[in-house]
């Protein structure tokens, strides 16, 4: 048992060498490609199927993240008589938190997962392999333009989600809960600042870089047939998730620090 | 073709390279040295030493799972030893980074056992790709007069806006076959070209391989247990055997090998052992439960 645990450390050990090594492969490749012209039409290519066709499905979580949080934190507020302050409480989350986080795990579902089959389907048909033996860099051409699009569309992405929860919040508290608009929006103005929406869409870059690499390391990875693809998909998706709450909870405390550096005084809402 | 030509080591293995006919030191194009390779604790290729000469067709033949791809990958580096030198006109090559691995691999033609074409891209687009990759000053119509003289070659000119899903078996290999030859590669690597093939798609690749040794005096590599295709296209026979080599000659060499693996495998004879095996496996059927058994 101790022998059995021992090599399983030790693979683990090495999987996150390997991974470690492929990431960094990744970053220099993609930063070297940015300075080649014929790596646009490979990104533009990715920007249609990870960007554009994820737009809806979203567009949809932000949305309901917004009226939903709005339906939840009604009752606690009404009830100390702060219900004109709701505005705050929904946009602050969804700007901060929820909005970059659910559209990042909605992403790691969505495109993380057919880029991992994608990639998978290639390796084990050899399509890799073939890449390869006609003088291309796979990482090149496979994961650089991948990479490239997730960081470039994924805190887009979340912006387009936080202005559906921004907005289906406020037509929740509007309409169903009858909440003075005027009030909801300029309570709303004084409480949300710029750094907080900041803050979601630079976490939105991380989380981009999070999941393409992982997917992208799995579809390159995969075991052969159907099952090994399958199980990859799975594995990055989960990979993925751990990694954005991770990354969720690291970035929450550099920006605290960051923000309490820069203004030690927070005026109170 | 001198005895002493093409084979490094080969004393160390169990038969000595035998000569394919003709006089005059060949030129060595590809060799690996003491190759050994393990996936984890499975030893795949053990000890393995072996060149490959200029223009001529070196066919690998084997048991399935004997190690012939793997070895057939060492000599394009898409497998890293795990000990040993892979030589490719006299640069050693094994241990060079990927980006100084690509230009090599430029000189490669590699064709894949199932063609591995890329299933999103036209079969214009696959024969395209190489050439857009390495030729960046070429005009479209340039490109498209490269894949029209290339798909000639393997005879699908016209096959050009089809894609892959949509072709034979047959006709995806020759595709594959236009793509690797789309640089005017040096060498052609075929992994089991023919397999799952009719008889006479068989013989259309065997005569393509023919085609470019004679046209475009390309060394080839040809890994099969096709033998009818092995004595065709093959100037020298190599058999693959438990991951060492046990036969290297011309076809004559091979046909009249005293060994019996080798026998067995060209003749394709059952050995005794399997025969045990399956006979065994047969007195275990006999005692098998039948759902009747299970019933009350």
């Amino acid at each position: 048992m101790i022998a059995s645990l021992g090599a399983k450390a030790v693979q683990d050990v090495v999987d996150a060498g390997r991974f470690g090594r492929f990431t960094w492969r990744a970053a220099t490749t993609s930063l070297r490609s940015c300075l080649v012209r014929g790596t646009f039409p490979l990104v533009w290519s990715q920007v249609n199927v990870i960007g554009v066709r994820s737009v809806p499905v979203i567009m949809i979580t932000g949305a309901f993240v917004g009226m939903t949080l709005a339906v939840q934190a009604y009752d606690q507020l009404a009830g100390m008589g702060l219900e004109e302050h709701l505005g705050v409480l929904i946009n602050i989350a969804v700007v901060k938190e929820l909005g970059p986080v659910l559209a990042a795990v909605m992403l790691a579902g969505r495109v993380g997962g057919a880029l991992t089959a994608e990639l998978g389907t290639m390796n084990v048909t050899e399509q890799i392999d073939a890449v390869r033996s006609m003088g291309t860099d796979p990482i090149r051409y496979l994961v650089a333009p991948r990479l490239l699009a997730c960081l470039l569309l994924t805190p887009i992405l979340i912006m387009y989600a936080d202005v559906m929860g921004v907005i289906g919040g406020a037509l929740v508290s509007f309409l169903q809960l009858g909440i003075n608009s005027r009030a909801y929006w300029n309570f709303s103005a004084a409480g949300v600042e710029l750094w907080d929406v900041a803050i979601g869409v630079v976490k939105g870059f991380f989380f981009g870089g999070a999941i393409a690499t992982i997917s992208c390391y799995k579809g390159f990875n995969c075991k052969e047939g159907a099952h090994g693809v399958g199980q990859a998909c799975t594995d990055a998706f989960v990979a993925s998730f751990i990694s954005i709450l991770a990354l969720d909870f690291a970035l929450a405390v550099i920006f605290k620090s960051i923000y309490l550096t820069f203004w030690p005084i927070k005026s109170l809402v | 073709m001198t005895a002493d030509i093409g084979v490094c080591g080969l004393e160390q293995q169990n038969d000595q390279r035998q000569p394919a006919g003709e006089n005059g030191a060949a030129e060595i194009q590809i060799e690996v040295r003491n190759l050994t390779k393990k996936f984890g604790r499975k030893l795949v290729l053990d000890n393995i030493s072996v060149s490959v000469e200029r223009g001529k067709t070196t066919v690998i033949i084997g048991p399935s799972g004997c190690g012939k791809t793997v070895l057939m990958k060492h000599f394009i580096v898409l497998q890293r030893p795990t000990t040993g030198e892979v030589y490719f006109d006299g640069q050693r090559i094994d241990h060079l980074g990927e980006r100084e691995l690509n230009s090599v691999r430029t000189r490669f033609g590699y064709l894949f056992q199932e063609g591995a074409l890329f299933d999103s891209m036209s079969v214009a687009e696959n024969i395209m790709f190489p050439i857009k990759q390495h030729f960046k000053g070429v005009t479209w119509r340039q490109v498209e007069d490269v894949v029209k003289a290339k798909l000639a070659m393997v005879g699908l000119d016209g096959f050009q806006n089809y894609f892959p899903a949509s072709l034979s078996g047959g006709q995806r290999k020759r595709v594959a076959l236009a793509r690797a030859i789309a640089l005017n590669p040096e060498v052609i690597l075929y992994d089991e070209p023919t397999t799952g093939l009719d008889p006479i798609r068989s013989d259309i690749i065997n005569e393509l391989v023919l085609k470019l040794e004679r046209d475009l005096g390309v060394t080839s590599v040809v890994v099969t247990h096709d033998m009818r295709s092995a004595y065709k296209v093959g100037d020298r026979i190599i058999m693959l055997h438990n991951g060492r080599i046990i036969a290297d000659g011309d076809a004559d060499h091979i046909r009249d090998h005293p060994h019996p693996t080798v026998q067995q495998f060209i003749n394709g004879q059952v050995s005794e052992d399997d025969l045990a095996v399956l006979r065994m496996s047969g007195a275990v059927a006999t005692s098998q439960f039948l759902p009747r058994d299970f019933q009350q």
